[in-house]
């Protein structure tokens, strides 16, 4: 084995795209991947012929060079489909984002009205602090929406109630939630392409997973390695580097050497495979990184078309499962016979809870059940199944991850050849795209010595609405438009004005002379008492001037703060409506 | 970028606004120039036999000026360049204050 060779740890999105980048640059490296196929979170199962994509990936970036790399690899392979989804509550489907008539039709007019009053009682009447994401929603939508909505369908993905889930998570998932992206909102429309795009997504022909198979072959082509089945069971580390690792190939151990390494598993999971062993204070704090994992129930039905939808959301409290992938919607080539469909029913779970312990056909009979009851097939309609149980699903963001991660962040950027990327090697709810770019940033370190913060890639950059405008710039044209004028200078500044004015335009006739001295800027006595086309009323006028300048100045300064803040607010608040309508998107 | 967002928030919020004095100064001027030269004319369209009496007062200050087409063009003339001055002092002076207050000068 080459000594000098850079070991990438995890065949997903972000490991396959680092060693893709490395071969391009000249750099071929080994992938070590533990299951039989690659593509980690974003693999394709396949199960007698029909593939099964974990959890729906819709290809949908705003960052150019992951763009490209699709592309690039995926060719005419690279679909471009319409997007359906909707939410099913109380028996009834909803269209997602939600369509405000359809949502009146589906509740009720008594229900819709309940849901307004609620509103504006939460607009009047807010929570004084926002800590939980039950209150921070409930201040933007009303108690009722919050209930119809997101409850559920956020306590199934969690597992735990909104009341206890931070407000902070939301804020950090729902990105464009921003003072920023509402200034933007107010100049910029939405382009046609993006807007496009949230209707429509990329998707592989045979599912994601075609991606990574393509990645995997022309990493080979270029002198890297992509080892199946191989599961890291010790990283061994000689002070701040990493050496070597063991791996279990079948049952065979095998050590693989590297200079320097790359790895996408969960941060948590490599400290605790770390030989010697980290400090016990990052060992803690590795354990308390938490996670949500994912059930896949995949059925297959004997029926050519079953529903509309790429997906479902199913908010109704009475059944566990979260979500439904029709896979038939995203690809037709996913099932290989027309006259069935398939569908995936996803259960977020917690590994060792009821859910996660029930046998595979427990399982698979409960899917049935619940797909019935729904009343989207009957029972006797699936005609096979499989279950694929998804650890690591979900990084959590409860109240002590920031902190553990920070200890763990700690330790790890003190190993000189090592960098972490993709979802779980950061904890962070990346979609795939921005794993992938982590990836690519890491390939760019390793190679130019480039310094990109791979922590700082996430979901907060460049998405749906938002263009990509360079920070500063931005900052610089808003401190221009939106800063405060300050109303006793503005005042001063018009009362100076007009009251020289009123002074040098009474002097100016006084000057002029004539019979009689300007007989219509005397009427300006009525309104100022004392005034006269004189030298010493030029004086008087010069005062009055200056109170009557001062105060109108004053007063268009306040109005214009006033009527600037209410817009910004407002701005602020519709940006924030018009994001939550696609919440789950980002769920 | 939490920390981006806080900076931008803190901008917003606590720095003062600065005008240019220019811009000002030609917005003033175009709203007087285009108000007189609209003004004139409408009363010149409107005829009648002393065609805008009170507003042909205003040639005393400006020298020529009267209501008619002619005048209405000397008038925007005339108003844009009070109307400059204006906006421009104003901006001026503002600009000045807003920097003592806020520690610059």
């Amino acid at each position: 084995m080459d000594s000098n060779r850079v070991v990438v740890i995890g065949g997903g999105p972000a490991g396959l795209t680092a060693a893709y980048q490395l071969a391009k640059l000249g750099r071929p490296a080994t992938v070590l991947e533990k299951h039989h196929i690659v593509g980690g979170l974003a693999r394709t199962e396949d199960y007698k012929g029909f593939g099964f994509d974990i959890g729906g990936h819709r290809f949908f970036t705003k960052v150019e060079e992951v763009n490209r790399m699709w592309q690039e690899v995926l060719g005419e392979d690279f679909l471009r489909r319409p997007r359906l989804s909707r939410i099913y509550y109380n028996r009834r489907f909803f269209y997602y984002p939600l369509r405000p008539v359809n949502a009146l039709i589906g509740l009720g007019l008594w229900k819709s009205l309940l849901i307004v009053l609620s509103y504006l009682k939460w607009q009047i009447f807010p929570h004084p602090r926002e800590e939980t994401f039950e209150q921070w929603v409930t201040n933007r939508f009303g108690r009722r929406l919050f209930q119809t909505f997101f409850k559920t369908y956020t306590e199934k993905v969690w597992g735990i109630p909104c009341s206890e889930l931070r407000a902070e998570w939301a804020a950090q998932r729902i990105r464009g939630l921003s003072l920023k992206t509402a200034l933007l909102s107010m100049f910029l429309k939405p382009n046609r392409t993006i807007k496009t795009l949230i209707d429509e997504f990329h998707y592989p022909r045979l599912g994601p997973g075609m991606m990574w198979e393509r990645v995997k072959s022309e990493i080979e082509r270029s002198h890297g390695t992509v080892k199946l089945n191989s599961e890291v069971v010790s990283i061994q580390r000689e002070g701040d580097f990493l050496r070597r690792i063991v791996v279990s190939n079948r049952g065979h151990q095998e050590i693989v050497e590297g200079s320097a390494f790359i790895s996408s598993i969960p941060i948590g999971e490599f400290l605790k495979k770390l030989d010697p062993p980290p400090p016990p204070r990052a060992l803690d704090a590795a354990e308390g990184l938490r996670y949500r994992d994912l059930l896949v129930v995949c059925l297959i039905l004997g029926r050519p078309r079953l529903f509309p939808d790429n997906w479902i959301y199913v908010h109704e409290p009475e059944v566990r499962v979260g979500r439904i992938q029709n896979y038939k919607n995203w690809s037709p080539a996913m099932v290989p016979d027309s006259s069935k469909t398939s569908l995936g029913l996803e259960y977020f779970c917690t590994r060792g809870d009821d859910l996660w312990r029930m046998s595979d056909t427990e399982l698979l009979e409960q899917g049935k059940r619940e797909l019935a009851r729904i009343g989207l097939a009957r029972e006797e309609d699936v005609e096979d199944g499989c279950v694929l149980r998804i650890p690591y699903a979900y990084p959590v963001y409860d109240a002590g991850y920031r902190a553990n991660l920070a200890l763990v962040r700690e330790f790890v950027e003190g190993l000189k050849n090592f960098q972490t990327i993709g979802r779980n090697g950061l904890h962070r709810y990346n979609n795939q795209d921005h794993a992938m770019l982590t990836g690519m940033m890491a390939a760019r370190n390793l190679v130019f010595g480039e310094r990109n913060d791979l922590w700082s890639v996430n979901t907060d950059q460049e998405y749906h609405e938002e263009a990509l405008i360079d920070g500063k710039a931005l900052e610089e044209a808003f401190s221009r438009i939106f800063l405060k004028l300050d109303r006793t200078a503005f005042g001063v500044a018009a009362g100076l004005v007009s009251g020289v004015l009123l002074f040098l335009v009474t002097l100016g006739v006084v000057i002029k002379g004539g019979d009689l001295i300007g007989p219509t800027l005397q009427l300006l006595r009525y309104y100022f008492p004392g005034y006269t086309v004189s030298p010493a009323g030029s004086v008087i006028g010069l005062l009055y001037g200056l109170i009557t300048g001062f105060i109108g100045g004053w007063l268009f300064a306040f109005l214009r703060n006033a009527a600037m803040f209410l817009y910004l607010t407002r701005s602020y608040r519709k940006a924030q409506r018009g994001l939550l309508r696609r919440f789950f998107d980002y769920t | 970028m939490a920390d981006e967002e806080k900076r931008l928030e803190e901008v917003i919020l606590t720095r003062l606004v600065r005008l240019n004095a220019k811009i000002q100064g030609v917005v003033v001027g175009l709203i007087a120039g285009i108000g007189l030269f609209v003004a004139t004319n409408w009363l010149v369209l409107k005829g009648g036999k002393a065609v805008g009496r009170h507003l042909s007062l205003l040639g005393q200050f400006f020298i020529g000026y009267s209501v008619t087409f002619s005048g209405s063009l000397l008038g925007f003339a005339y108003a844009f360049v009070c109307g400059y001055i204006i906006g421009y002092s104003v901006a001026r002076i503002y600009n000045w204050i807003a920097d003592l207050k806020e520690g610059k000068s």
